[in-house]
């Protein structure tokens, strides 16, 4: 079994983590390019998402190296991604490939998942001693991705030559993901701090801070948002993102009560705007910016693909938001016709807003 | 003095409007409807909308505008699901609060929290609690939900025999086949949400164009509903929204029995529900491989003359299959 599965953060370096520990085999797609998403658009329906398009890429591009069982989440609605398996299927049936599909819905997660998992593990020859040590190192490289990339958004702003710490972060997730036992782990993670401290900074800059928010693909693929993240950083601004796999895991399995910024605490922010929760990332969506304001961010920007059904609820939504809690929210709604021109000419607009709102609250 | 509850045309009205109609009068509301579209009036609402909504959504906007100042309630129902299955698009689940933030000078609105699936608030409980809240006694209440229901299942059965409604849709009456072309009747089955197939200005008149054009038309209400649940049971994979149920049910259900001559599956952009549904429908039309297939989709900027040419021309490759077929 060639198991594969889409590009989402860094679910690949998890699952690498593991697979090389305790099976099964991955191959996972190449990273995400503008042949991906050609190859999507071209074979998707006209009228899907954004999300849709790049993960039948991502898909084509596995099956092509030689993948042979596709891993895909699942859903009972209101969300269009349950939909993703039917109508991926199809297609790719349709063009002639041969393949398994894993259909990741959370109706008999035990018989379907875990005794499956278990199943392998024993075909692998690992112990359940080994796999609880492998996950445990999995998640902790995960983790220390997530740390690392907190970091890199704080320090880019304040870097003098331009690329300099985007460079850093590229080398550290390489060391992270090459680190096979706990010791390795921590010798990269040290490796990765005093890389980051080498990037010359200039500390006397105060950056504006913004917050990324939205539908959770958008939001956390560079390739989906055309690298927001690291623009914004090299325009002298502080970004942090609403979605991280780990904070997604907790959320999921209810282990987040001292999270501050948890998913939960957003949807109960968002409450008193949207009174009922009525899935995806909505109401997280309407909630985080009100939570961020109060730490100090001053901006925030919702990312969503066009069509998506939640989101333009919470789209309409946030113009109220923005108006009662003083944060202004730029809105990106972004198809495949993407254009980095419109994108730096908006982030600029929008990033000269905010500058001129900080002066006018220093000196009133 | 009596109290007026206005409903905006708009959504699943076109669905439920009979059951909400008969409830509210029943209990002794003034039961207001918004204006059947005019342009103007539509145009004027789409203002408020964000442009990420979709059409209907729009036309939910527009409709809510145009009874902004004649009534003392809106009936705006928050629907997530009906029934243990499925659920409805998730637009409509937020439609209250778009609605107020983006509205200014809304009367209070009524929003009753129908949710089947995951709360067990079904279309009689929330609607009770509703009217609860309005001062209305329990006794009330079941008796005009019972009234409701009925009118609900007599308009589901008058759909199923073909009928198109004179009190929701008094503008399309079927008229009886005087002429029939080449001796010919074209069997046109149409499928879409509610709102697409019987809102007479979204879609130009669609459904009086074709009976002129002499076809008889067979919507998805006239399958029963043990036949929709096998064939969704063949398709293998449960469809969780209502309408996308209903749709592609229909849309297999006509592809199988070869009963029609034609599909015409009637679509809004940005539609995320039809997005996925129709390229299943897509799928069975060509693997059925004998049904003519029309997709027509509409936006703001869709002009009825555009529109109607392609179902012309739709309707004239469907005779002339017919014709090629009889002839050879």
């Amino acid at each position: 079994m060639k198991l594969t599965v889409p590009h989402l953060g860094y679910i690949d370096i998890f699952l690498g983590s593991m697979s090389r520990a305790v099976g099964p085999e991955f191959v996972f797609p190449p990273k995400t390019s503008q042949r991906t998403l050609s190859l999507g658009v071209k074979y998707s329906p006209e009228s899907t998402c954004l999300p849709f398009k790049f993960i039948l890429g991502n898909f084509i591009e596995a099956l092509e190296r030689g993948a042979d069982t596709i891993a895909m989440i699942s859903d009972r609605g209101p969300c269009r991604v349950g939909m993703y398996d039917v109508v991926m299927q199809q297609i790719l049936r349709d063009l002639g490939f041969n393949f398994t599909w894993i259909a990741m819905d959370n109706t008999r997660l035990w018989s379907n998942y875990f005794l499956r998992f278990d199943q392998e593990r024993k075909e692998w020859g690992a112990s359940v001693w080994e796999t609880l040590q492998a996950l445990r190192l999995s998640w902790k490289k995960v983790r220390l991705c997530e740390a690392i990339e907190k970091r890199v958004h704080k320090i880019r702003p304040l870097e003098v030559r331009r690329g300099e710490t985007t460079r850093a972060l590229v080398e550290c997730l390489r060391l992270i993901d090459g680190a096979s036992d706990f010791r390795e782990l921590r010798e990269s993670r040290e490796q990765c701090l005093e890389k980051l401290d080498h990037v010359e900074k200039d500390p006397s800059r105060i950056p504006l801070k913004v917050l990324i928010t939205g539908e959770g693909y958008m939001v956390i693929n560079a390739h989906a948002n055309q690298d927001m993240e690291r623009r914004l950083g090299e325009m002298g601004i502080e970004v942090t993102r609403t979605m991280w796999i780990t904070r997604q895991i907790t959320h999921a399995l209810h282990l987040d009560f001292f999270d501050p910024r948890s998913k939960r605490k957003a949807i109960k922010a968002s409450k008193p705007y949207l009174k009922h929760n009525i899935g995806g990332e909505c109401n997280a969506s309407i909630g985080y910016p009100i939570l961020f304001k109060k730490e100090g961010f001053e901006g925030a920007i919702q990312l969503l693909p066009l069509g998506c059904m939640l989101e333009a609820v919470a789209k309409n939504i946030l113009t109220r938001v923005s108006r009662e809690h003083d944060i202004p929210v730029l809105a990106f709604s972004l198809d495949e016709n993407l254009s980095e021109t419109m994108i730096t000419t908006r982030l600029g607009a929008f990033v000269d807003l905010l500058q001129k709102q900080r002066e006018r609250r220093r000196s009133g | 003095m009596t109290l007026s509850i206005g409903i905006p045309r708009a959504l699943y009205y076109y669905r439920y409007f009979p059951l909400w109609d008969t409830f509210f009068k029943e209990l002794g509301f003034d039961v207001r409807e918004s204006e059947v579209g005019r342009r103007g009036l539509i145009e004027k609402g789409f203002k408020y909308a964000d442009d990420d909504n979709c059409i209907p959504i729009k036309m939910a906007f527009a409709h809510t505008l145009g009874l902004r100042d004649k009534v003392d309630f809106l009936f705006i129902p928050r629907l997530l699901s009906l029934d243990s299955k499925t659920c409805f698009c998730p637009r409509t689940a937020g439609l209250p609060e778009m609605l107020q933030y983006s509205i200014p000078g809304l009367p209070p609105l009524l929003d009753p929290y129908i949710d089947e699936r995951y709360r067990n608030t079904g279309l009689f409980r929330s609607l009770s609690e509703m009217a609860l809240n309005l001062g209305k006694s329990s006794r009330e209440i079941k008796h005009a939900y019972q009234k409701g229901e009925r009118a609900y299942q007599l308009f589901c059965k008058r759909m199923a025999e073909g009928e198109r409604t004179p009190e929701l849709f008094e503008r399309v009456q079927k008229k009886p086949l005087t002429y029939i072309k080449d001796g010919f009747v074209k069997k046109i089955a149409i499928v879409g949400h509610p709102y697409c197939l019987y809102d007479p200005y979204f879609n130009f008149d669609l459904l009086r164009v074709l009976e002129e054009a002499h076809a008889t038309l067979y919507t998805q209400e006239m399958i029963p509903k043990a036949e929709m649940d096998s064939k969704i049971r063949e398709f293998g994979k449960e469809i969780y929204w209502a309408s996308g149920r209903e749709i592609l049910g229909a849309s297999l259900y006509y592809l199988d029995s070869n009963e029609v001559d034609g599909l015409i599956y009637l679509t809004c952009f940005s539609c995320g529900v039809d997005s996925m549904i129709e390229p299943l429908v897509r799928h069975g039309v060509k693997e059925n491989g004998r049904t003519l297939y029309l997709c027509l989709m509409v936006d703001e900027h869709t002009h009825s003359g555009g529109f109607l040419t392609r179902v012309e021309a739709f309707l004239e490759t469907v005779e002339r299959k017919k014709a090629n077929r009889r002839n050879g």
